[in-house]
């Protein structure tokens, strides 16, 4: 080795040594990636799942974007990754990526959208046609457990929402049909106690099924159409209605009880009655009869 | 000394394309050059048939009601290959319309629509019942993760032009696709639901 060369040999052997630690370093230090998942035309492609394979010990972390398009893997080993992408409608995108140590590395990712057959193209098969020659949107096509589930809910829901509906007519009848006992001059206490307690039954059964209706699951995307817009309009009718009515009985069978006339606003029990009554029975012809 | 080590990503296949920042998948070019393959291919292909109009309607019985569900939203096409017609016709299940969207949303529930969105038909049909003017048809109608089959379905066909118009009503019952026959009022709907077809299907070439 002469003297020019052995002037390098030093330096070369420092700066190898150097990066030889930082690598090593670089193997069990930790380090973060995020960044944004888009489509080529630039919108934000949520619910694709991002992968990175960490290809030295085979380690692997998976993450979701959000509604923006972000996604953010924190806390992984530095060194070369796989980082893969997917997202219904796009082609799967792979890539390596170096993960050096230090702070997380965001990274901006594009989408290529699967190409769609159009409806009235010809089909791409000489013998018979598939479902990609009809250009449905993966998203059409795609089953969706979760909806299904909220779909089941909401149906079972409704249904008792429905049930208990039809038994609240029956104690509501009953009341309106004591009510002629219990409001006239000649009244007896019983005749006022029974339609107090049938009003009781009435009221606890309706905010039961009301209860029901209100907390079943929305459906996103779910226009109301038809007799349905009439049968939510009227609960606006009687669910006023039905928490009035007591009230207002209350104050009655107070005045009767103390050998009162009903007067003051007491007085509007009755019209106020009828009148959630017939918007509750209405209510349910609307979902029960076609017109 | 560490800290001045660039921390930085590098994205390799990045970096092969000679950019940094936004990754564009290195396939993307062959994915936009395989569009225009189905298209030569299909120059030489047999005859094909597409679905340009169809009025697909569920009929569902009630003790109060009588309900129809309408959907115009079919897409199908049908390739004839060695004197046999493969056709596949595809419905979204939340495309029919009943009027109401409280019933639609409990026809979808019911029939499983969310977990099985799509109603499949397939049929293979002899390229000679082309001029006829009934044709009996097998189907399969894959249906809220069912599969039924249906044999010697009749349909009228009307030609005009390079257009032909069938019509016609499948005989289908809940318990073909095992659906719990939905409720209202705690009363269950009857079991048949006939599908009527009215379908105008275009050669293609």
């Amino acid at each position: 080795m002469n003297a020019k060369a052995s002037k390098f040999v030093l330096p070369a052997t420092l700066a190898y040594l150097l990066v030889s630690a930082v690598l090593l370093r670089a193997q069990t230090s930790t380090s973060g990636l995020s960044g944004t998942v888009t489509s080529l035309s630039g919108a934000a492609v949520s619910a694709a799942s991002v992968t990175a394979k960490n290809l030295n010990t085979g380690q692997s972390a998976s993450t979701q974007t959000d509604g923006a398009g972000h996604f953010s893997l924190p806390q992984l080993t530095t060194g070369e990754y796989e980082l893969s992408v997917t997202a219904p409608g796009f082609s799967n995108l792979i890539i390596k990526t170096m993960l050096v140590e230090g702070v997380g590395g965001t990274i901006d990712l594009a989408l290529t959208p699967v190409p769609q057959s159009l409806p009235n193209a010809p089909s791409s098969s000489k013998t018979e046609p598939s479902l990609s020659d009809l250009g449905f949107t993966p998203e059409q096509m795609q089953s969706n457990a979760k909806e299904q589930a909220l779909l089941d809910k909401r149906t079972h829901m409704l249904k008792i929402h429905q049930k208990l509906g039809l038994i609240t007519a029956a104690p509501l009848i009953a009341t309106v049909a004591t009510s002629i006992g219990a409001g006239g001059k000649h009244t007896s206490n019983t005749d006022r106690t029974v339609h107090m307690v049938l009003g009781s039954v009435t009221s606890d059964l309706y905010f039961t099924s009301a209860y029901f209706a209100i907390r079943a699951p929305r459906i996103k995307g779910t226009e109301t159409r038809g007799p349905i817009r009439v049968h939510k309009a009227l609960a606006w009718i009687h669910g006023p209605g039905m928490i009035l009515t007591p009230i207002l009985g209350a104050l009655a069978y107070q005045q009767k009880n103390n050998g009162e006339k009903v007067h003051g606003i007491a007085a509007a029990h009755g019209p106020v009655a009828i009148v959630t009554a017939g918007a509750f029975g209405a209510a349910l012809l609307s979902v029960s009869m076609k017109f | 000394m560490s800290k001045s080590v660039p921390l930085v990503i590098l994205l390799l296949a990045t970096l092969a394309q000679g950019s940094y920042g936004r990754v564009r998948p290195l396939r993307s070019t062959a994915k936009t050059s395989g569009v225009a393959a189905p298209a030569s291919q299909a120059a030489s292909a047999n005859t094909q048939w597409v679905l340009q109009q169809s009025t697909l309607t569920y009929h569902v019985s009630h003790p109060l009601h009588q309900t129809d569900g309408v959907s115009h939203t079919a897409r199908g096409k049908g390739i004839c290959h060695a004197g046999q017609c493969e056709f596949l016709i595809v419905v979204p299940v939340k495309s029919f319309d009943s009027g109401d969207s409280n019933r639609d949303l409990h026809m979808v529930q019911v029939t499983r629509g969310a977990e099985f969105p799509m109603v499949t038909v397939r049929t293979r049909l002899p390229e000679s019942t082309a001029n006829d003017v009934t044709i009996h048809a097998d189907l399969e109608i894959q249906f809220a993760g069912q599969t039924a089959h249906y044999q010697q379905v009749a349909f009228q066909l009307t030609k005009q032009g390079n257009d032909s118009k069938i019509s016609g009503t499948i005989p289908a019952t809940l318990a073909d696709f095992k659906i719990d026959p939905p409720t209202l009022l705690t009363l269950p709907v009857k079991n048949e639901i006939p599908i009527k077809v009215e379908m105008t299907w275009h050669q293609a070439q």
